[in-house]
């Protein structure tokens, strides 16, 4: 079919699009509102993502664990073979859920955060972009291409394969070890500060925005009215937010600072974090196998 | 030990990273990546068009410098990636690229009144569009799992190029939300005390040169409504042809 | 020698026009435990900023005279070094937590692992310090989900692990409920039993009066009064000049306008009060 005659008029098609957006957005921002609540509350309860056990993934100095996810990404989206952040998600990822022994939690990660966004992207990319010719069905207005879903197919793998990757670091490893191992390798000490801070302050300004949404809701915050009335209550949401934030930044950097924060020494490390040959082979054989994906895309280019 | 702002901004100062960081910037970074997190949030919550996910980021760009900034956006991106969409982690460039562009900009003296604020987020605006494009096009065919997507596939249905398609919803997108940003900041770094922001590492960035008030401001709120206007219009044209 | 001596020193904020400190004159022995009292904007906070190196180091401004702490001065070291003799602590517990760690016993080492003391004596002197302050019970806890009175006493804890020579506390008590206040106060006490140097800016006169050893008056960011606590705090250029003063005093100084207070001395303490309030009354008939 030609394309002139797929697409009746214009505005029309901007009508149906921005009909459909409005309503997938509205679906998609409710989710993900949710989502995050959810994370950042399971965060406000157990300090961080991590959760302490005993297994061989935990032991695994920390570095070795970030090299592991580096690893498989950049595989994953290397890789000149189609079927590979299939194979990674379930030879590699999912078997190693259950090594580290966090599988019950993995798979409730991959089920609330993993699995919707890959979903969303694989929607997007197999409706809307126009990949190859061989059309296998059409809805409303849009071609589905063979080829589309294809690509949409792995594209959302790879996103999977990272964002399950990266799932599992956090759920094995404790922000305070990775950071003292990354301090004791060379990064500065207020990198690791500022990460470590962030991660605690975010669920304590959370905590502050739903006293405030509570509040300006008692005064009559509808987050169903007009949109000019929700572009004005921007105002009085963010504004208590922000101040009241920035005050404690200063007494905080004088506290901080009564502690040696700026001091010029070499730092030291409460915990020792080991760092095993097992540890070292394991980053030698990933480093490996990425140079050798990277050469065969080259190759096969 | 007691250098001036003057000695500062002589010493090649834009390349000069460390100049950027003092201690109350270490403690304001995880702040700031909080606010950008909680307002990004509280914007879906009220289902506004714009992210205005940013703010904090342009804060620490202004008062600290670009590269205070540039950090401050990427650890934010890779953060909101990893705790709340994963969809969001690839464009820690663009987040990075926000803050120094918005910090340049502040350091050139673009921060001082309510117009130059525009202007700051017209730029940031554009950065953020040249960024995200390769992105876009390179790791994910053009299509993100972002509504303004639609947009975009429209474009490509008409023949144009994935590059520019991809670019021009940037273009129709970024400015609104961008310069809502840095104005939103110019209206935070206003309502800060002198004595507070001296504490950082640039408050000459933001003293505001009499440009701070209201008539410059609805000026600048026209500014943005001409923008928003254009960009419908320019989008109303590229589908009636 | 003198371990704190400020001779002549003069300090503006930057961006303000009048100073904040005017010639203030002070030096405390090793050991000395000072009070300082003061009106709002006395400028106590900011003399505590000094001693501590933060004036000027952190605030920038104009300093003039001597600050010298065991003989070295401030604006000739840098701050990270200035801490190591002068500990510090304020008002806010809250926000005296690094926010780096994650249980107490990782946040009191966090000024350890900064000065870069080694692993085996970082965990000696943080087990002996909790065990000083009592919070040894705390030490697998997070920080924030700590009381006030806890949350105060880690930020000492946190303070006294860095082993500094000076102790420098800024209203430790304002934000503390009755509970969290005797426990803040027990730890300086405490510590200033054992011998450390102790300048405390506090309003609970009552305290002082019963364990301090000098107290000094400041107002408009100069020094008032200098003296002991039963000399400064009784005194009636305190009241005159805004100062607060306890109860006990103000009450006794009325009764003894109309004769019924006795002695000499007025009361700073409940105990003096009733102690004296009895002598008096036992002269009178009924």
């Amino acid at each position: 079919m030609e394309k002139e005659t797929r697409l009746f008029e214009p505005g029309l098609f901007y009508v149906q699009a921005a009909t459909l957006f409005r309503r997938i957005a509205s679906l998609i921002h409710t989710a993900a509102a949710r989502r995050a609540s959810l994370i950042i509350h399971a965060m406000h309860e157990r300090l961080s993502f991590h959760i302490k056990r005993n297994s061989a993934l935990h032991r695994l100095n920390p570095l070795t664990k970030l090299t592991l996810v580096l690893g498989l990404v950049l595989i994953s989206f290397l890789s000149p073979w189609y079927w590979t952040p299939h194979a990674l998600l379930l030879i590699v990822i999912i078997p190693l859920s259950f090594v580290g022994k966090v599988n019950r939690e993995f798979f409730r990660a991959f089920l609330r955060l993993i699995l919707p966004a890959a979903s969303f992207l694989f929607f997007m990319q197999a409706f809307f972009q126009p990949v190859g010719g061989t059309v296998i069905f059409k809805i409303w207005f849009l071609d589905i291409t063979k080829e589309s879903l294809l690509f949409a197919f792995r594209n959302a793998m790879r996103i999977a394969v990272m964002v399950s990757s990266f799932t599992l670091f956090l759920l094995t490893t404790h922000p305070s070890e990775l950071m003292s191992d990354l301090t004791r390798r060379g990064l500065p000490g207020q990198f690791a500060y500022v990460i470590i801070s962030t991660l605690q302050i975010l669920p304590q300004m959370q905590a502050k925005a739903q006293t405030i949404i509570a509040a300006q809701r008692s005064r009559g915050l509808d987050t169903q009215s007009s949109f000019l009335r929700r572009m004005g209550s921007l105002g009085p949401l963010v504004g208590p937010l922000v101040f009241g934030s920035l005050v404690e930044v200063e007494e905080r950097a004088i506290a901080i600072e009564a502690r040696g924060f700026t001091s010029t020494q070499i730092k030291t490390s409460l915990y020792e974090i080991s760092d095993t040959s097992l540890d070292r082979t394991i980053r030698w054989i990933l480093i490996l196998l990425v140079i050798i994906t990277l050469l065969l895309k080259l190759w096969l280019s | 030990m007691r250098e001036t702002a003057m000695q500062r901004q002589k010493t090649g100062s834009w390349l000069n990273i460390g100049s950027n960081f003092n201690t109350m910037t270490w403690v304001l970074i995880p702040v700031a990546i909080a606010i950008n997190i909680a307002i990004g949030q509280i914007v879906v919550l009220l289902k506004l068009p714009v992210f205005l996910d940013s703010i904090g980021t342009v804060l620490v760009a202004v008062i600290c410098g670009p590269w205070a900034g540039a950090l401050t956006g990427a650890l934010s991106n890779t953060i909101w990636g990893l705790a709340i969409d994963p969809n969001a982690l690839p464009w820690w460039p663009v987040a990075f690229f926000i803050g120094l562009v918005a910090g340049l900009c502040a350091n050139a003296g673009l921060f001082k009144s309510w117009w130059k604020v525009v202007v700051t987020g017209f730029l940031v605006a554009l950065t953020a569009a040249t960024i995200s494009t390769p992105i876009a096009v390179y790791l994910f065919g053009g299509i993100t799992a972002s509504g303004s997507s639609f947009i975009t596939a429209y474009l490509l249905q008409t023949g144009q190029g994935v590059l520019q398609a991809v670019f021009s919803t940037s273009f129709l997108v970024e400015p609104v939300d961008k310069i809502t940003t840095c104005m939103l900041a110019f209206a935070i770094v206003q309502g800060l005390s002198k004595r507070f922001l001296a504490r950082f590492p640039r408050p000459e960035n933001v003293e505001a040169e009499g440009g701070a008030n209201q008539t410059q401001l609805y000026i600048a709120v026209g500014v943005v409504v001409l923008l928003v206007l254009f960009a419908a219009f320019v989008l109303r044209n590229v589908l009636g042809g | 020698m003198a371990i704190v001596n400020l001779q002549d020193v003069t300090y503006k904020y930057p961006l303000t026009d009048s100073p904040a400190l005017q010639n203030i004159n002070l030096q405390v022995q090793e050991g000395e435990f000072v009070a300082v009292v003061g009106p709002n904007g006395a400028g106590k906070s900011t003399l505590c900023y000094t001693l501590a190196g933060f004036v000027p180091h952190f605030f920038k401004g104009e300093l003039t005279g001597i600050v010298e702490i065991l003989g070295k001065e401030s604006h000739n070291s840098t701050l990270s070094e200035w801490v190591l003799n002068v500990g510090l602590a304020f008002q806010n517990p809250f926000n005296q937590i690094s926010g780096a760690k994650y249980t107490v016993f990782e946040e009191l080492a966090f000024g350890l692992e900064n000065i870069g003391i080694p692993r085996d004596e970082m965990k000696t002197r943080v087990l002996d310090a909790m065990k000083l302050t009592g919070i040894s019970d705390l030490a697998e806890r997070s920080p924030y989900s700590l009381s006030g009175g806890q949350q105060q006493r880690v930020a000492l804890t946190s303070i006294l692990v860095m082993q500094p020579k000076v102790l420098v506390l800024d209203e430790p008590t304002s934000q503390m409920d009755p509970i969290g206040t005797r426990e803040v106060f027990g730890v300086v006490r405490r510590m200033a039993e054992r011998g450390m140097t102790v300048i405390l800016v506090e309003h609970k006169v009552e305290w002082i009066a019963q364990f301090a050893d000098r107290v000094i008056a400041l107002k408009d960011g100069q020094i008032f009064l200098d003296g002991t606590p039963a000399e400064v705090l009784t005194s009636p250029l305190l009241q005159e000049n805004g100062f607060g003063v306890s109860r006990y005093t103000s009450a006794a100084r009325k009764a003894k306008a109309i004769g019924l207070w006795k002695k000499e001395e007025l009361p700073v303490t409940l105990e003096e009060a009733v102690e004296g309030f009895s002598r008096a009354n036992a002269g009178r008939v009924v």
